[in-house]
């Protein structure tokens, strides 16, 4: 099968100068890629470059075959959705609100969702488990509700490739569970590719099909999860003693 | 809901409308010579009345103008509040209006002084010019410094030095005719006449059309850079035409009523409050109209408490403005605390 979404040689970094060289990523459509490493290992830059918020330094992104430089605005909006780590300034906005933004690439010249959009925005929000806060103001949510809402946002966008930074940081256990199986479900039913951060090995070794391992400026591994998760190995990517997180795992 | 937002869309939207169509009416009545409202509608059937003068000469064009800059003032302020992600941002305080009045003064004092006439799409141009040049100084301060209120201080002394630069312009200039830019240059609504009326409309109203036209890019503009972006937001060409329309709309209004302070600052703030949304599509007209009832009313006020002598616009605009943003920096800052 071919790939859906790929690096080639791709250096990212910032204003010109490289932070991690040569990383090649291959994902089928349906695939879910967790890049795992130390705090500032360039986890960040990497997705961020992927999104096209950062210019790759050198390289390419390949999508569908078609280089991303290649491809419009428009059609980058309805094929990757993003979910930053950073807060968002909404002074009164609705959880709604901030969820319709995801249909910005469907709306017409104004802006205001028809049927369709509304539509896309409930079944969204469900999915996230946000419907009851839909009419609360955004900006007095808790983290984690902020973070599912944006995810809903995200989903709405119906992208092919949702890129995630750390998206469970603030989540509780119950919804990062739900997080998991949520993410499982637009896998399954929407063949939806997945390439995220988080910090919870746990959940990344349940969930990814591919795990990227990021350490001092190189992809030191990359693989499935039982390739990566061997004896030894975690303990070496974070420079502690296994002993200190069995427990953990 | 949703139908309860709209409702209240609703509701404000006519509120403002109505508001705005009595202010006009006031502002046309009330004066060193009163004149009633049944004069008006025979003034408008073609009746020869006495005061038929005051009213269409004088009052009548002064009103419009009130309207129709008071409306562009607080769209630019709302622009320059998006475009910087700042709440205290405005034409006044940023030191656009200065740069536009420092650039006006300067032609007009070249051209009366070789006997010229100046006409307003002249005038037009020149604030735009003056405004574009502080807005360009702001940007390349707002480059270097992430920080607020740096910003805000940075507009600040702009603005006292194209005073400043104005004042000294203005004095040395000396002739009778000159001798009243001094007027215009602290701000007033006085003197606009009918000649100016069509090009100052035109002018807005294209700025409004163009706003409207970019509401859902500025909403998306308002998640952040990286979310619009991601949302297939043209940036550079976004905050580009932000800027231009800025600079349009505050120098139409000086270029025909001098600098107005905290209009364009504290408008939208109001507005907002009374629609509960910040959505540009809500905003953008709202504030206009906002906008336009404000100017009406400080007007009112800056012509008639110690009539026959009239205050400057700006002072009447301070009194209410000031303490609206007083109050949003007060809430900000209980917010950010909590």
């Amino acid at each position: 099968m071919a790939y859906f979404i790929t690096t080639e040689k791709m250096s990212v970094g910032y204003d010109g100068h490289p932070l991690i060289e040569n990383i090649d990523i291959a994902l089928e459509k349906g695939e879910i890629l967790t890049l795992i490493g130390p705090n500032g290992a360039g986890k960040s830059t990497i997705l961020k470059s992927i999104a096209g918020q950062l210019k790759l330094i050198d390289g390419r992104v390949i999508i569908d075959g078609k280089d991303k430089e290649n491809i419009s605005r428009d059609e980058m909006a309805r094929t990757m959705a993003v979910v930053w780590t950073d807060r968002i300034m909404t002074e009164l906005m609705t959880c709604e609100e901030v969820v319709t933004t995801g249909r910005y690439p469907y709306t017409g010249r104004f802006g205001i969702p028809d049927k369709a959009d509304r539509e896309a925005v409930r079944e969204a929000m469900e999915l996230t488990h946000v419907t009851e806060i839909g009419d609360a103001y955004f900006d007095k949510l808790s983290d984690g509700q902020k973070q599912r809402v944006m995810l809903a946002r995200a989903i709405c966008q119906e992208p092919d490739i949702i890129i995630l930074d750390e998206p469970t940081s603030y989540l509780d256990i119950r919804y990062k569970l739900e997080f998991l199986s949520c993410l499982q479900e637009l896998k399954r039913k929407k063949d939806l590719t997945v390439i995220m951060s988080l910090h919870e090995l746990e959940l990344a070794g349940k969930i990814s099909d591919k795990i990227l391992c990021i350490k001092d400026g190189y992809v030191d591994r990359c693989g499935s999860p039982e390739e990566i998760f061997t004896k030894g190995y975690i303990g070496e990517l974070f420079g502690i003693s296994e002993e200190n997180f069995l427990w953990y795992l | 809901m949703q139908s309860d937002r709209r409702m209240r869309y609703l509701i404000s939207f006519l509120i403002l409308g109505i508001g705005m169509v009595m202010l006009l009416i006031f502002n046309i009545c009330i004066g060193s010579v009163r004149i009633s409202f049944g004069e008006i509608l025979r003034s408008l059937g073609g009746t020869d009345i006495t005061n038929e003068r005051i009213i269409w000469d004088i009052r009548f064009p002064r009103a419009v103008a009130a309207m129709i800059l008071g409306g562009a003032l607080s769209l630019s302020g709302y622009l320059l509040q998006t475009f910087f992600r700042n709440p205290i941002a405005g034409p006044f305080v940023l030191g656009i209006s200065s740069g536009a009045k420092m650039v006006v003064a300067i032609v007009m004092i070249f051209l009366m002084g070789r006997a010229i006439r100046v006409n307003s799409l002249t005038l037009i141009a020149a604030a735009f010019v003056g405004s574009m040049i502080s807005m360009g100084f702001v940007l390349v301060i707002a480059g270097r410094v992430d920080k607020m209120s740096t910003l805000i201080v940075s507009g600040i002394m702009i603005g006292y030095i194209c005073s400043a630069v104005t004042e000294i312009l203005i004095t040395f200039a000396g002739d009778a005719e000159i001798v009243n830019l001094h007027n215009w240059s602290r701000g007033s609504f006085s003197g606009i006449s009918w000649d100016n009326i069509p090009v100052m409309s035109v002018v807005v109203l294209l700025a409004f059309i163009m706003t409207v036209m970019i509401a859902k890019q500025l909403e998306a503009y308002t998640l952040g850079d990286s979310y619009a972006m991601n949302l297939g937001v043209n940036l550079k060409g976004l905050r580009a035409l932000m800027v231009i329309l800025t600079g349009i709309l505050s120098a139409s209004v000086v270029a025909f009523a001098g600098p107005v302070s905290f209009v364009g600052i504290a408008v939208p703030h109001l507005v907002k409050a009374m629609m509960k949304s910040a959505k540009p599509i809500i905003m953008i007209p709202a504030s206009f109209l906002g906008g336009g009832i404000s100017c009406l009313l400080c007007d009112l006020i800056a012509r008639t408490l110690i009539a026959p002598t009239e205050l400057s616009i700006s002072s009447v605009t301070a009194v209410f403005g000031a303490p609206v943003v007083l109050w949003v920096m007060i809430n900000r800052n209980r917010k950010r605390m909590s």
